[in-house]
């Protein structure tokens, strides 16, 4: 792995707008690094995806669904050059982008914990703010880290620390893996026993910001919120070691300095000194401490973990695999790539949008996922396009998007059809396909498909009502058409984004010849939102 | 399976595990998907696990002291076994006990509910780098036949809790999860929707097939496979929807096995067993009894005792018990000293299980206790000696290995044997 | 100097006299510490014969033991195959007649310097849970849910019937002789003809739950005693039972009118105590004593109309049965270290 000298200079910040119109340079500096890798990349890499496939990617990717039957007319049928960059802005620039990945990033961070002691749904909300306000992730995190609950306006920013019940060793495996990309878990006890990086006094170093924070339940306030005393050192043993020596650790980050405590007399100790019903609030902090030293001394380790993230959720899989496993035994897949992109990030100031805009633009991104030759592990490669799942939002607010309930939605709705109204309606038509798709709370998202899934999207009554005809939904427009091509078009346009081919024309037609068109509407619909074409990002 | 792959990788044509991905939070395994041993040969067998759950009292079971200050109030009665006695809680299984083989000896020397369950559903004690599969999962993916519609580990139990624990089978993947029959009810969503027919059924899964076909010609992967297959194994749950119905049996030994929630849901287990599942677990509750031992006793045992030997015999006649593997099983046993709420609390070190039918020697009994009950005095075991022994009695190899990134993974605890003297 | 003259000492005030006893002749305020009679097994029973001069206590090693109450000495009773909570007198204290978890009745000639089993009967399919005799005949009730009346003399079954659908935990002739009651797990009481006909039946509410978490039952009458006067019955359990399988929950006593059904009030200790009310006897000067095991022991008295107690003593050991003497002049108290204590309550 390629490690950047510290103290790096930082380039010059791009604004956003000035990247809607500039060639996108970091997308080259990426596919430099990926045709870099490969020495026959121009014979073995796959051609460029279709308008089609990619505007599904981008839309999937961006906003959380499948592009509507219009929409992909028109992308289709435009003219312009760059009118592939044109559309990515467009949906950055959409409310539901933000939306959308307030929900990839809660799903991140909270892995679908329940809001034991916060409001889950304010979290969420202010996830998005946040995103829409184009926050830094850095400041996105050290505000999660040093929340205490306290302010009411700022309390969802807690639920990170307190739905965790500020339970230390939950929280420190936590923090280390979803933001420093490190599974430190095993090295509570010992060195982890295979990997050289993770060493114990890594998790402990972690533990030690944490170790003077309690969950306090506010009498005033009637809710948990986080205290701290100004007292307390994390000491630790190895398993492993016979001797059974104790040795003390002071709050650091991995591989980063030790900060020690500074030097305060008793009286100078505490703002608000910890009693039965007082919250304690120590002069100095340990974990302000730690929000300070993320966005500081571990810059860098917090920039390689979300640009990996961040790409595997696009692409389909990390640089680095697994994701919490980031250290130096496993080898990025394209490390000069990961570099460009952790640099990118820091230089960036750890904005998203511009990050997902490189990377969509990026010719890796476009590449098609069919194969063109029979190389080995071209995905890998980068060779050719991964044929990935969606996840559970995506699955959920695709089949609204493809049943047409969104504009059957906006319909009903009329004047009162805001982004905010519709994403309401949307999040909760959608909320049974996420929860079944879900993994159980605690677990990051990994495709695991399951019987009971597939019995789900058969019969459970839910999904039927997307497919009975509405106005304005998919279902109503078939219909609606006397000619059963166009109705193929219709069906085939709003849930592949791409139109039939003669064959499947030629299916639509005959179930047609039927003797009820509206069952034979349900059916075809239901058959091809549980395909794995729709199932499957391609 | 030998269909040619989109780009030809090596993951793809091995397993479908391969490319899954995420393991369970807290593993620290790098998993690439290296090759799984191959499935071992089986010839329709079965398993059938009673998990008797809160860790059943072993002195008012299977190893009764009677006049012993630990003994509490109930007697010992002779069995169909010359010479071996178990708790007069148990008339009807006392007849039966010349199937049975009983393990006395056993110290898992853990006394926590979730941890003693592992061990005994794992045969390892938990271990924080690695998630070990359930005997289920293994059984479900090494003796199951590949295209056997049922899957593979299925767990009936009290109400509450439905879906499948795809966490039981770790690094064997998800589709080797249990799956749940909550309350022995049919898996939720079996039924086809109100106005939906058989035949439209038939007819748009046949339009998704014929989709998947085209769409997955030139590209599929072990994850679209793993997606598709869960359509057509939910098809094929429908189509066994009838197995879920224990209406079908005949009265006379529906009152035999109980008109209770644990006989139903014995019924149901010898349905499935019959019926093709390779693996049925059924959970029988509230053994927890730390107080009021052994009025709850007499409770449970009510139950679980004609339930259990209507079941044996059951299994006998239909000629099915000499190839299912059978085990009554807690988490661990009760202390032989009775505590001031007339209640027995956690014991690990020594206590008891039952096992019959496929690989088990009838009528064996291993193990001793003292004769307080506190100690065992002759042949210990634990949790890995057990595991060995399963998967003897199935005929497999407990030296065979797991490969997992390339990392050999003993199958079961390299440190325990099988327990030679019950198997056949 | 002169002294002054000492000045007068005012008169003391007499001392106010003491608050009248609401039980004149009994001293309930504090427990004397009584008499320990040591057994080497825990105990299970304990009842003090019509004459006042036995205590039988009965102990997990399924044995018996005779107390001579003037001596202390004590005699093991061997006979039984398991543990015995099931005790009751002929009225002139001559005969014991002992039931117990084997599902036995055992008959005992008491005047024997080493009773043997006089006779012994198959009473129950499961445990005999609770005797009671009156004039020469003996009821029983056990976990199969019968009732059944015997000849005193002979054990010879006269007649028995399936009085409840589960465990019967008390039996009883009422004080005139004329009705049977009996108590169950599930709290219900039913007033009986000697016939066997059923007179009436309720529930005695807070002696039972249905744990909807563990899908049990947990409680029952688990001792009783009628008032003087007959008419009433104060009934013994747990309740507030937040979790069976850890028998967290409290002693509670119920006082009902029997021979109408009504409630008429609870009577709970003041301080939370966990645990079951294991006895309960209703002195013949009116008072009500409890006495509860689980974590520890405790003893309360009660007026029957107060709901929370006049008295509580904290006892030594874990409780598992209390009996009142037939004189109304002490109480024992069977305890899981294996002894009684005899506690004198006359001024």
């Amino acid at each position: 792995m390629i490690r950047l000298a510290n103290g790096v200079a930082l380039c010059a910040v791009l604004t956003f707008t000035s990247l809607m119109n500039a060639a996108e340079p970091l997308s080259q500096a990426m596919d430099g690094a990926i045709e870099r890798a490969e020495p026959k990349f121009k014979d073995l890499a796959s051609s460029r995806c279709d308008d089609g496939t990619f505007l599904r990617r981008i839309s999937v990717d961006l906003i959380g669904r499948v592009p509507t039957s219009s929409e992909v007319r028109t992308f289709l049928v435009a003219t312009q050059p760059d009118k592939r960059a044109q559309w990515v802005d467009r949906l950055l620039a959409n409310p539901d982008h933000a939306w959308y990945w307030a929900q990839v990033l809660d799903a991140w961070w909270m892995e679908r914990l329940p809001g034991k002691n916060t409001d889950a749904s304010a979290w969420v909300t202010y996830l998005r703010e946040s995103l829409a306000a184009n926050k830094g992730l850095d400041a996105l995190v050290a505000e999660i880290v040093a929340a205490d609950g306290v302010d009411p306006a700022q309390r969802a920013r807690a639920r990170f620390l307190l739905d965790r019940d500020m339970e230390p060793t939950l929280v420190v495996r936590d923090i280390s893996r979803l933001f420093l990309g490190a599974n430190l878990q095993c090295a509570q006890c010992h060195d982890h026993p295979r990997i050289d990086g993770y060493k114990q006094e890594h998790f402990h170093g972690l533990m030690a910001y944490f170790n003077r924070t309690y969950l306090f339940d506010d009498p005033k306030l009637k809710k948990k919120v986080l205290g701290e005393k100004a007292d307390g050192d994390v000491t630790f043993q190895s398993v492993f070691d016979p001797k059974k020596v104790t040795r003390k650790r002071s709050p650091g980050l991995p591989n980063g300095p030790e900060r020690q405590d500074p030097m305060l007399t008793k009286e100078q100790l505490y703002v608000s000194a910890p009693a039965k019903d007082v919250r304690g609030i120590p002069k100095h902090s340990r974990r302000a401490l730690l929000a300070g030293d993320l966005v500081t001394a571990g810059r860098e380790p917090m920039a390689r973990n979300l640009a990996n993230r961040i790409w595997a959720q696009v692409m389909g899989k990390g640089m680095i695999h697994p994701l919490d496993q980031i250290h130096g035994d496993n080898m990025a897949s394209n490390p000069e790539l990961l570099e460009i992109m952790t640099k990118a990030m820091l230089d960036g100031g750890f904005k998203l949008r511009p990050m997902l805009r490189a990377i969509v633009l990026s010719d890796a991104y476009q590449r098609s996922s069919m194969p063109r030759g029979k190389e080995k592990k071209a995905e890998d490669r980068l060779l050719m396009a991964r044929l990935r799942p969606l996840n559970p939002e995506q699955v959920g607010y695709s089949i609204l998007a493809a049943s047409g309930y969104d504009e059957a939605e906006a319909k009903a709705l009329g004047t009162k059809a805001t982004p905010a109204a519709l994403q309401a309606k949307r999040e909760a038509s959608a909320r049974p396909f996420i929860n079944t798709l879900a993994p159980p709370a605690g677990n990051p998202d990994g495709f695991e498909p399951r019987l009971e899934q597939a019995l789900f999207m058969s019969n459970h009554a839910h999904i039927q009502q997307f497919l009975s005809p509405r106005d304005g939904n998919l279902a109503a427009r078939m219909l609606a058409q006397k000619d059963s091509g166009k109705a193929a078009e219709e069906l085939y346009l709003s849930v592949l984004a791409r139109l039939p081919d003669e064959s499947e024309r030629g299916d639509v037609a005959a179930s047609f010849q039927s003797a009820d068109r509206s069952v034979a509407v349900r059916d075809l619909i239901w058959a091809l939102l549980a395909s794995a074409e729709f199932r499957f990002v391609s | 399976m030998g269909e040619l792959r989109g780009c030809g990788s090596i993951e793809h044509t091995i397993s479908r595990r391969a490319a899954m991905g995420v393991l369970a939070a807290g593993s620290a395994m790098a998993f690439n998907g290296n090759a799984l041993a191959a499935p071992l040969t089986h010839q329709n067998k079965r398993v059938l696990m009673v998990f008797l759950a809160g860790g059943v009292s072993q002195l008012e079971t299977w190893d009764p002291k009677p006049g012993a200050p630990t003994g509490g109030p109930f007697r010992a009665i002779p069995t169909s076994v010359t010479g071996t006695h178990v708790s007069e809680l148990l008339p009807h299984t006392a007849m039966q006990m010349h199937r049975l083989a009983l393990v006395r000896g056993i110290n898992t020397a853990e006394d926590d509910h979730g941890k003693g369950s592992y061990i005994m559903h794992t045969g390892r004690k938990q271990e924080p780098s690695v998630a070990y599969p359930h005997l289920g999962s293994l059984v479900a993916r090494m003796v199951a036949e590949p295209d056997n519609p049922l899957p593979g580990y299925l767990h009936v139990q009290p109400g509450g809790g439905g879906g499948s624990s795809a966490g039981d089978a770790a690094f064997l993947g998800p589709r080797f999860g249990s799956v749940n029959i909550s309350d022995g009810k049919p898996p939720v969503n079996i039924d086809l929707p109100n106005g939906l027919t058989q035949a439209r059924d038939d007819s748009r899964h046949s339009m998704r097939r014929k989709a998947d076909a085209r769409f997955l010609a030139t590209r599929n992967t072990a994850e679209t496979e793993a997606y598709t297959q869960t359509h057509d194994q939910a098809r094929q749950m429908m189509a066994k929807k009838a197995l879920f119905d224990v209406t079908n049996e005949p009265d006379r030994l529906a009152g035999g096995y109980g008109r209770h929630d644990f006989g139903r849901h014995c019924l149901l287990a010898r349905r499935l067993l019959e019926g093709g599942a390779p693996f049925v677990k059924v959970t029988h509750t509230n053994y927890d009894t730390h107080h009021e031992n052994f009025d709850f006793h007499i409770e449970r045992m009510g139950e679980f005792d004609r339930t259990f030997a209507t079941l044996l015999e059951d299994l006998h006649q239909r000629g099915l018990l000499s190839s299912t593997l059978v085990m009554v099983i807690s988490e661990f046993g009760r202390t032989p000293n009775i505590n001031r709420n007339y209640g027995r609390d956690h014991w690990s070190k020594a206590w008891s299980v039952a096992l019959a039918g496929q690989g088990i020697v009838p009528g064996a009994v291993t193990g001793k206790t003292n004769a307080q009950g506190t100690a065992v005095v002759d042949r210990q075991v634990n949790g890995g000696h057990l595991f060995a022994t399963y998967f003897k009695a199935l005929g497999l190899d407990p030296t065979k290995k797991h490969y997992i990134d390339q990392r050999p993974i003993p199958m079961t605890d390299p440190a325990a044997s099988p327990i030679a003297e019950i198997l056949a | 100097m002169t002294q002054d003259k000492p000045k007068p000492v005012p008169a003391a005030k007499p001392a106010a006299p003491p608050a009248a006893s609401p039980y004149p002749g009994f001293q309930l305020s504090v427990l004397k510490p009584g008499v320990e009679l040591k057994h080497s097994s825990p105990l299970v029973a304990c009842r003090f014969d019509p004459t006042g001069n036995w205590l039988i206590s009965a102990s997990q090693d399924n044995g018996l033991q005779r107390w001579e109450l003037s001596t202390s000495k004590k005699t093991d009773l061997a006979g039984h195959s398991s543990w015995v909570r099931a005790l009751a007198f002929s009225t002139d204290g001559k005969t014991l007649y002992s039931g117990g978890y084997d599902g036995q009745i055992l008959s005992w000639q008491l005047t024997l310097a080493q009773p043997e089993p006089n006779r012994q009967v198959r009473a129950h399919d499961g445990w005999v849970r609770s005797l009671g005799f009156h004039g020469n005949r003996l009821v029983s009730g056990g976990n199969d849910g019968r009732i059944s009346i015997r000849d005193a003399n002979d054990l010879r079954e006269v007649l028995a019937w399936q009085a409840h659908d589960c465990h019967v935990y008390q039996v009883a002739f009422s004080p005139d002789g004329t009705k049977i009651l009996s108590g169950d797990h599930k709290g219900r009481v039913k007033v009986w003809e000697k016939d066997g006909r059923l007179i009436r039946e309720f529930v005695i509410p807070g002696l039972h739950k249905y744990d909807t978490g563990f899908r049990a039952d947990i409680g029952g009458v688990r001792a009783w005693s009628f008032s003087p006067d007959g008419a009433g019955i104060a009934c013994a359990g747990i309740t507030n039972v937040s979790n069976a399988f850890a028998g967290v929950g409290n002693p509670l006593i119920v006082v009902a009118d029997w021979t109408t059904g009504k409630i008429r009030i609870d009577l709970k200790p003041k301080e939370a105590f966990q645990g079951t009310m294991w006895g309960v006897a209703w002195n013949s000067a009116g008072f009500i004593v409890g006495a509860a095991g689980g974590n520890g022991g405790m003893l309360w008295f009660w007026k029957p109309d107060q709901q929370a107690e006049l008295f509580a003593h904290k006892l030594p050991d874990n409780v598992r049965d209390m009996a009142l003497s037939a004189d109304s002049k002490r109480i024992a108290v069977a305890f899981q270290g294996g002894a009684v204590r005899v506690y004198p309550i006359s001024a």
